[in-house]
């Protein structure tokens, strides 16, 4: 299950956050230590260059794009492995919509789009699609290109 | 946000200024989503609101029921649109709302149109938004559509369906698993995402049959999967059957050839998947592993964190099972060690902490010294705990790991972190007495600049118990009668008891005791002043050198003989009035736990937090509870009481386990009794015992409970008389009888008529193992050498066929009932020898040792030499005895 997907600009503020089958009680705790997380280890850190971290038996890839850190939590199936191609796929889905690795605000721009990315990429915590190109098209209603 | 001292760049400056959601606001962009209403619809106007709406609920922003049903009325509204961006953002928006059951008819029909669209898109996405709203009931009605879209032949059509059926799976599996034939023509799709989405749904309908799933495996295993996700998946499956076929033969493994050729994979994470499977075979040989950990080895050294933290984790928890098949990537590993992720350092330094051996300890230590500075405290504590199990492995080496945790526990840290420290140093020095005094002393000087109450009055606690008993005690009283001085009221208060009991283990120490205590009387604190007149007053001997009573030490000492949950019950019911608390009145029946917990399996005492006085003290109250009951009061000293055995199944509707309590010329078992119906009040309840299958054993008396409401457990007991100090073992038959009286579960009132009844409970046994208990011997070379061979006895014996080494070791601990030492109840996998250390005292304040080698004879047939050395020639040959009866 990949528990969390969730975004955050360099002040640690929460851009989208997705979170499956992880009570609302916790979600804050969650948001709080991803935050930190990032805080303490992505400055410097090249563009997609991945971090992996675990705490307890789940995982965490996350990444920094631009102006924006890209956190995803998984478990069990969706281990460091897993959850790198996850992040792979967001990330070029990102990058794809907003044509080069976002600002804030080209990301802010591009919500909606990123929003719906997301939602051909995760499904209630499983993966769904993996090409940013097919992505690219699905998000617009078209069938993809090697269909 | 704090500029930098960067040029200043303009452009920046207004991005940060003009945020699209800047001053969003709820309320507003609700009224905004009345858009959604106009008769001519503006498409790029309605995705920006929706737009507004998602980022408000990314944004953890929850909208009120009537919020939520306005909203998704107004976006049902859009679907007359025909624009197909706006489109695709109503189908998410729907999602977001998830409506509920009563509003979901109102978008069904139009979901229902876009499902049967001519535009294959409208139909995936319909899909989707339909299975994540749906019920049962709808789902009955397009179930025929979903069939279809399963083998339907655009790719994004089928993923949806099958992904949409992953998750109707928990909900109604029933309809789901009539979708198997269509699912399995979908595992053959040409498209890598469809085969890989079959693949997981055809394996979660079918997960419950071996049978089937092992010809999933068979048939994928030789054809062609597409794409490395749906390979990993197979490999997962793979090692499934493999496990569940249970075969451990070497050589021959089945599907262990696909796994092997999987190492071989273009992609990473095929090849991390086999080697993972192949790492945690059952009973994996070093042939077998030899590949797997080369391509770890290889990844160690990989510029991906990701990939380093893969390999690093997997050959972590090989090194728990096969430390020697990991020493080759050690060098890897120790490069690791300064990593920038701290995550993999971690792993690595843990991973190394197993594998090395004694001689590299130093080196090792030198190097992880390096590394605390700059780690997280989470990081600190798995280290700490590596740094625990090493030292019990190799006590020899204590000085060095000792003088490690001392000097982390200078350092700054969590609580946490302090707490693994600390009772890192209470396990060492429990386990390993050479470690005592310097331990002491590390904690001494902690808590003289500790800034965490808990840990110096835990601590306090410890130093009362086990400072006296040094060889000179007196040097520990500066560092606690400075608490007196410096600290909190809680830490005073807990100084003053330890001060106490070093008063009354120490005759020589006393008159300086009562000095110290007397200055306590005019501490400003009610507690501190109370302790110190109540220990003043107890001590006795007005501070002169005289002994101390017994009773005071048991006092001081011994444990409270009350479960602190009834005292808490009864302090909380207890209203102030003339007449006093009585202590006496607070029950002493131990509540059994939920059965639920009974099942986990039990937990090895940690340190502090669970001291060595956790066994003992069941042990204590169990020695009170019988004391407490006058009829058993000339049984004499218990020698030992069992751990509970259930005698019900779980979930019936008495339930009741034994506790055997072995005295030296007695047995009694103690039945716990818990009547689980509510309606329901027992009374006159009693085991009737048929010990026929038990000749030595005589009934002498059988003690029965008054009553035993709902929910509340109680004790009866039944008492055996035996020959004096012979460990006599027979079997006993139970049946629990009772009168049952109806209560009404509204009045709480109880009938007067009851009716006589019987429950068949299980067997009971006394074994050979009930006379003996478990105690270990740190050093147990120096303790064969010191008991001699005086009263040694050896002899060999064939155990037969086994199932395993390692099973055979631990049928021989169980039936002796003694203590493995020195972790050698531990058999590494595929070994074909072993031997085992054991220890205990058997009936009668008997030590014995025994030392036991096993050997695997021929292809399962298990033999064993056992030399056992007592301080009785009659017990060892009575140990022979069990094994050769047993």
């Amino acid at each position: 299950m990949i528990l969390a997907v969730v975004f955050a600009n360099s002040v640690g503020n929460i851009l989208v956050e997705r979170f499956n089958g992880v009570p609302a009680e916790e979600r804050l705790h969650w948001r709080s230590f991803l935050v930190k997380l990032g805080a303490d280890n992505l400055k410097g850190v090249k563009n997609e260059e991945l971090l992996v971290a675990c705490h307890k038996s789940v995982y965490i890839v996350y990444t920094i794009l631009g102006d924006v850190s890209i956190y995803v939590v998984g478990k069990d199936e969706y281990d460091e492995l897993a959850l790198s191609e996850v992040i792979f796929v967001i990330t070029s889905a990102v990058k794809d919509v907003c044509g080069k690795p976002p600002t804030e605000r080209l990301f802010l721009d591009k919500y909606g789009r990123i929003c719906l990315c997301l939602d051909e990429i995760v499904w209630k915590g499983y993966l769904e699609n993996t090409e940013k190109d097919r992505i690219r098209r699905l998000i617009r209603l078209k069938p993809p290109a090697e269909f | 946000m704090a500029q930098p001292l960067v040029k200043k760049d303009d452009d920046r400056d207004d991005e940060a200024e003009y945020s699209p959601f800047l001053g969003i606001e709820k309320g507003a962009v609700l009224q905004e989503a009345r858009v959604f209403n106009d008769p001519q619809l503006d498409p790029r106007r309605c995705s920006q609101v929706i737009t507004k709406l998602l980022y408000l609920l990314n944004q953890g922003e929850s909208f009120t029921k009537v919020e939520a049903t306005e909203v998704f009325f107004a976006v049902t509204k859009l679907f007359q649109s025909r624009d197909i961006g706006l489109r695709r953002m109503v189908y998410l928006m729907i999602k977001e709302l998830s409506p509920s059951a009563d509003e979901v008819i109102i978008v069904t029909s139009s979901l229902m149109k876009d499902m049967n669209s001519k535009t294959d898109m409208y139909r995936a996405n319909a899909i989707r938004v339909l299975c994540r709203i749906t019920d049962g009931t709808l789902l009955t009605q397009i179930e025929r559509y979903l069939k279809q879209a399963i083998v339907d032949k655009n790719p994004v059509v089928a993923s949806a369906a099958l992904v949409s059926g992953i998750h109707l799976l928990q909900t109604n599996p029933e309809i789901v698993k009539r979708w198997s034939n269509e699912v399995q023509e979908a595992v053959q799709s040409r498209a890598a995402l469809v085969q890989f989405h079959a693949l997981a749904l055809l394996h979660q309908i079918r997960q419950n049959d071996r049978l089937a799933v092992s010809k999933l495996v068979t048939s994928l295993t030789r054809g062609t999967v597409r794409s490395p996700l749906a390979q990993c998946l197979l490999i997962r499956y793979t090692s499934q059957v493999i496990r569940e076929s249970g075969s451990t033969q070497t050589g021959d493994r089945p599907f262990y050839d696909f796994l092997e050729g999987c190492l071989r994979h273009k992609a990473e994470m095929v090849i991390f998947e086999a080697a993972r499977a192949i790492t945690e075979l059952n009973g994996v040989t070093s042939r077998e592993l030899t590949p797997a950990i080369t391509v770890l080895q290889l990844f160690l050294s990989s510029s991906k964190p990701v990939l380093r933290f893969a390999a690093v984790r997997t050959l972590n928890k090989v090194a728990m099972t096969h430390p020697m098949a990991v020493t080759n990537c050690n060098i890897d590993m120790e490069s690791l060690i300064s990593d920038q992720n701290r995550s993999i350092a971690t792993l690595a330094i843990t991973t190394l902490l197993k594998t090395g051996n004694e001689s590299s300890v130093d080196r090792l230590m030198k190097q992880i010294t390096n590394f605390m500075s700059d780690i997280a405290d989470e990081f600190k504590i798995v280290v700490v705990e590596a740094i625990r199990s090493l030292c019990l492995k190799f006590p020899l080496k204590y000085r060095s790991l000792m003088n490690f945790l001392s000097n982390i526990l200078r350092e700054e840290g969590g609580f946490e972190y302090k707490k693994a420290i600390v009772d890192s140093i209470v396990i060492l020095i429990r386990d390993i007495p050479d470690a005592k005094e310097s331990g002491l002393l590390h904690l001494c000087e902690f808590i003289e600049d500790c800034e965490f109450t808990y840990l110096s009055t835990q601590i306090l606690h410890f130093l009362g118990i086990e400072g006296p008993k040094t060889s000179d005690p007196s040097k520990y009283i500066r560092y606690i009668y400075n608490r007196v001085h410096l600290e909190n009221a809680t830490v005073r208060a807990s100084a003053v008891s330890t001060l106490a009991k070093f008063g009354a283990l120490v005759d020589s120490l006393k008159p300086r005791i009562f000095v110290l205590l007397r200055r306590c009387l005019f501490d400003s604190d009610d507690e501190v002043r109370d302790r110190a007149t109540l220990y003043i007053n107890t001590l006795g001997g007005d501070g002169s050198v005289v002994e101390t009573d017994k009773d005071v030490k048991d006092f001081l000492f011994g444990s409270l003989d009350l479960p602190l949950v009834n005292l808490e019950t009864s302090l909380k019911t207890y209203e102030p009035s003339e007449e006093p608390f009585d202590i006496n009145s607070v029950p002493k029946e131990i509540k059994s736990q939920p059965l639920a917990e009974k099942k986990a399996p039990g937990k090895k005492p940690t340190g502090l937090g669970a001291p060595p006085a956790a066994p003992l003290s069941t042990v204590d109250a169990y020695e009170k509870l019988l004391s407490s009951i006058p009829e058993f009061a000339n049984f004499g000293k218990l020698f030992k009481s069992s751990a509970p055995v259930e005698l019900t199944e779980a979930e019936t509707e008495y339930s009741v386990n034994a506790v055997k309590h072995i005295f030296d010329s007695n047995v009694v078992f103690q039945y716990n009794c818990t009547n689980t119906i509510p309606d329901q009040l027992l009374e006159n309840v009693t085991v009737i015992v048929d010990s026929s299958e038990a000749e030595e054993f005589a009934e002498v008396l059988s003690k029965p409970m008054r009553s035993l409401p709902y929910d509340t457990p109680g004790q009866t007991f039944v008492a055996f008389e035996k020959p004096e100090g012979v460990p006599a073992v027979g079997k006993f038959s139970n049946m629990l009888k009772f009168i049952v009286k109806e209560v009404d579960p509204t009045t709480g009132e109880t009938e007067d008529d009851g009716v006589e009844d019987e429950y068949q409970l299980e067997d009971l046994e006394v074994v050979a193992a009930d006379y003996m208990l478990k105690v270990g011997v740190s050093n147990f070379r120096n303790a064969w050498e010191s008991m001699g061979d005086d009263f040694e006895r050896v002899d060999e014996y064939g155990l037969g066929p086994r199932e395993s080494l390692a099973e055979a070791v631990n049928a021989v601990i169980n039936l002796l009932g003694m203590q493995p030492c020195e972790g050698t109840e531990a058999v590494p996998n595929n070994s074909r020898s072993h031997t085992c250390l054991l220890s205990g005292v058997y009936i009668g304040n008997v030590r014995v040792l025994a030392r036991i080698s096993f050997g695997v004879d021929g292809p399962k047939d298990v033999a064993m030499k056992l030399a056992v050395r007592s301080e009785d020639e009659g017990v060892s040959d009575a140990i022979h005895e069990i094994v050769a009866s047993g």
